[in-house]
């Protein structure tokens, strides 16, 4: 009997929160893909709306299985390896958030020509959290193939650089003025930015598993 | 009776010292808290101690010839050394300890019986080196059912804790099947109308005292000294010390709960890379080995010089 409710509510919890950042990261996705097809301001903000309280929501649930895991007994060393990988996960949506923010806030407008790079790019971060959101769920289900999906987030983030990488040559050498090829640089590295936290959760991942090798 | 209190004495300082081995990796590891794990400690041995502790106390008691004041001088003396090592914080052996003070007390008078000493030497070797590669053994069988099972981690987690839980008390039950002998056997036939099977009950309630009263600190060495110990290792670590133990106590040697455990550790350390081995922890406690039985055996050849001498003369 001992923690199997505990346990079964922190899994589910884990589950749930895992959801959140996934749905944070289809709002992120969808944001981008309208934002470059229609330009439209008053839409873009409605959109990101929607990310931020993705993001509130996923937040919350973060908050909530901290504080529950204070509250009852798990193995401390477990204990301190889930809240390490929430922390870590945290930074995802954040990261997505203030990508599109940061378009909301100043006004960034994305030239034409850059567009199908940066929706690959965004495209490519979706696709890296999502590996990394399957290596979380196998902890919790069959955790000696977590590392599996690591793999992938490695080499969904190798792609993301080099798109990175190469926008960023790309910017700089159009014809756009100097401040809006800061502005879009600085874009283009924060949509990078959720690979990279993908990876760093995925790095944890590993670790926990590594711990626990036999 | 009074007689009696040296060897509850020493029945305390084992269970103060030998506990550790048993509860130490879980405690130390904070998988179980102390509490829990002292008093499932002190219930089991007092069961082993009572349904199987009567062979090693036939075994003990054949060393030498005994009077009543030399039995209280060995478990005094053989308590002292213990108590010394327990407050050092290192994990010994109580069996070393006992049989040191008996050698002592047998040379002071010149009857010692070397054969069965040397079956007990034997087996003080035998101890670690057999928990070594009864670890090898059990982290091989543990190793695949826990790779081969798909489990989520706390899964794996809840199952470790319950199987830590269970080889606990088997290692406790264990511990006062085997080490009850070093506590009272040495009084084996010396009182009228105490029979052996009373010896080990109060052997076993003083080994039980001594684990809820005192064993923590030599716990927190054995679980984090020697290397850091995962679940997994600690339950490997203390299943193959219990069962090494548990073989000596049918065998009716009593052997050091200690020996085993730093033998399984060691074991551990082997299979993961002997780098992850704390060397300088681990020459500390065979200092600690090598030093009990000398300590207690001049203690009590000391003690018969100046207790009972002059009497017998």
């Amino acid at each position: 009997m001992f923690f199997e409710n505990k346990q079964k509510k922190v899994e589910s919890q884990i589950t749930q929160y895992c959801d959140s950042v996934i749905n944070c990261l289809d709002e992120f996705r969808n944001t981008f893909t309208e934002y470059c097809k229609s330009s439209d301001r008053a839409q873009l903000a409605s959109d990101y709306t929607r990310v931020h309280k993705a993001e509130s929501i996923a937040d919350d649930i973060r908050r909530e299985i901290e504080v529950m895991m204070y509250t009852k007994a798990l193995f401390p060393e477990s204990r301190g390896d889930i809240l390490g990988l929430l922390e870590t996960m945290d930074k995802v949506p954040n990261e997505a958030e203030s990508a599109v923010r940061m378009i909301l806030n100043q006004h960034i407008e994305i030239p034409e020509q850059f567009r199908p790079d940066i929706l690959q790019l965004v495209d490519i971060c979706h696709r890296c959290v999502s590996a990394m959101i399957e290596s979380v769920n196998k902890l919790f289900s069959e955790f000696t193939n977590a590392t599996v999906a690591i793999g992938k987030i490695d080499e969904l983030e190798s792609e993301a650089d080099f798109i990175e990488e190469n926008l960023i040559e790309n910017i700089f050498a159009s014809n756009i003025e100097g401040w809006r090829k800061l502005l879009l640089r600085d874009l283009v590295k924060r949509i990078a930015g959720v690979s990279d936290r993908a990876e760093n959760v995925g790095d944890r991942v590993r670790i926990i598993v590594a711990k626990r090798r036999i | 009776m009074l007689s009696l209190s040296g060897g509850l004495f020493l029945g305390w300082a084992l269970g103060s010292n030998d506990a550790a081995n048993v509860f130490g990796t879980a405690v130390a590891s904070r998988i179980i808290s102390f509490r829990t794990a002292s008093i499932l400690c002190g219930l089991a041995v007092v069961t082993g101690a009572v349904l199987q502790g009567q062979e090693g106390i036939h075994t003990l008691s054949g060393l030498t010839e005994q009077t009543i004041r030399t039995l209280v001088i060995t478990s005094l003396c053989a308590a002292l050394t213990v108590t010394l090592m327990t407050i050092l914080s290192l994990p010994i052996s109580t069996s070393q300890a006992i049989v040191g003070a008996i050698t002592g007390i047998g040379l002071a008078t010149g009857y010692v019986n070397f054969s069965g000493l040397e079956k007990v030497v034997i087996c003080w070797i035998a101890t670690p080196v057999g928990a070594m590669f009864i670890s090898f053994i059990v982290y091989k069988i543990l190793g695949i059912i826990f790779t081969k099972i798909p489990m989520s981690m706390l899964t794996r987690d809840k199952i470790l804790w319950s199987m830590l839980l269970v080889v606990g008390v088997y290692g406790s039950y264990a511990l006062g099947a085997n080490n009850v002998a070093n506590a009272t056997g040495i009084f084996s036939g010396q009182f009228k109308g105490i029979t052996d099977t009373d010896l080990a009950l109060f052997g076993g309630l003083a080994i039980a005292v001594g684990v809820i009263t005192y064993s923590r600190r030599v716990m927190m060495t054995v679980g984090g000294g020697i290397m850091r110990l995962d679940a997994f290792a600690a339950l490997v670590a203390v299943t193959s010390m219990a069962i090494t133990v548990h073989i000596f106590a049918v065998v009716g040697v009593p052997v050091s709960t200690s020996q085993g455990i730093v033998g399984a550790i060691i074991g551990v350390g082997i299979i993961r890379g002997v780098h992850t081995i704390q060397y300088r922890m681990l020459r500390n406690i065979g200092v600690g080995w090598f030093l009990t039985p000398t300590i207690s055996l001049i203690l009590s050849a000391a003690g018969y010089a100046i207790f009972c001498r002059p009497i017998a003369g």
